[in-house]
């Protein structure tokens, strides 16, 4: 799976920049939309036929959240950490990795607060971590583990990645990437102003 | 963002509900994968496209990819470790997240 979804970015990529006119971009968030709306009813139908999955997450409880909190603190610490090696500030690197994924607001945060290089460095990494997400979900699914799976995708999770985690793993993680994937969204427009105003 | 998140939600509650009730054919049932991994390889392609599109990100992946590059994949390696770590000692007791 992670090679066929490799290669549709690729292809789409390709087919957008090559073939396809500037215009299309006013209807591809229609298109995205609806695609969405559709993998999310059969993602909704899958969770469903596990009948005993509302009591799991109960009995998980309050621990659920530890993933998205964790999700949280592992993407700022990761960006600050190799903000070291790139001679970056840290709280500016850090505010890259308090994008969890989500680099149309993260970056248009940073612009609005007059950061432009480090809006397009944020887009950038952002997307790339949607792309490196939605490659290797399966492959950390099925050889690191499923909740690990879920962490990758950050914000995404609960969008664009939950028919991947959806995929590759069970119905209750699923859910579990839902949670992750809304309190990661939540986040993104409080931390990331911030992590900015940190003195670092 | 609301709006947003009320339309999945309520997307993914329609097709729990659905589902729940066994409300499906067995025939589409059996296909269920395949559909879903036919209208994910088709919403990834439309993503690509969108990139491929933006003529910003496509020059700046260039002049900035390796920074953004090594950036999000130490992001989502952290992530992974931090996760794995709340797993291991945490959640260690609970089988119902086992891997």
């Amino acid at each position: 799976m992670s090679l066929k979804i490799f290669f549709a970015v690729i292809l789409g990529v390709g087919t957008g920049y090559f073939i396809l006119p500037a215009e299309f971009s006013n209807n591809i968030g229609l298109i995205i939309d609806i695609g969405l709306m559709v993998l999310l009813f059969f993602v909704g139908i899958d969770i469903g036929k596990q009948k005993d999955i509302l009591d799991k997450i109960k009995n998980l409880g309050f621990k659920v959240l530890l993933v998205p909190l964790a999700v949280i603190l592992g993407s700022v610490v990761g960006s600050m950490v190799v903000g070291l090696f790139l001679n970056m500030k840290i709280n500016e690197a850090g505010v890259i990795g308090a994008g969890l994924g989500w680099y149309s607001l993260s970056s248009t945060i940073l612009l609005s607060n007059g950061y432009v290089e480090l809006s397009a460095l944020a887009f950038l990494s952002n997307v790339f971590r949607e792309i490196i997400a939605l490659i290797f979900i399966p492959v950390v699914a099925k050889y690191i583990g499923k909740l690990e799976s879920v962490s990758t995708a950050g914000a995404t999770a609960m969008d664009t990645a939950l028919p991947v985690i959806s995929n590759s793993t069970d119905p209750q993680t699923a859910i579990i990437a839902f949670i992750t994937g809304v309190i990661c969204s939540t986040a993104v427009p409080i931390i990331v102003p911030i992590i900015l105003k940190i003195p670092l | 963002m609301v709006i947003t998140l009320i339309k999945y939600l309520g997307i993914l509650v329609i097709g729990g509900i659905i589902g729940y009730k066994d409300k499906l054919s067995p025939k589409l049932e059996g296909k269920l994968n395949t559909i879903q991994s036919a209208c994910l390889l088709f919403l990834l392609f439309v993503m690509g496209i969108t990139i491929g599109l933006n003529d910003e990100v496509i020059s700046n992946i260039f002049s900035i990819g390796l920074k953004a590059g090594l950036i999000s994949v130490f992001t989502v390696g952290f992530s992974i470790l931090f996760v794995y770590l709340v797993r291991k000692f945490v959640l260690m007791g609970e089988k119902e997240i086992e891997s």
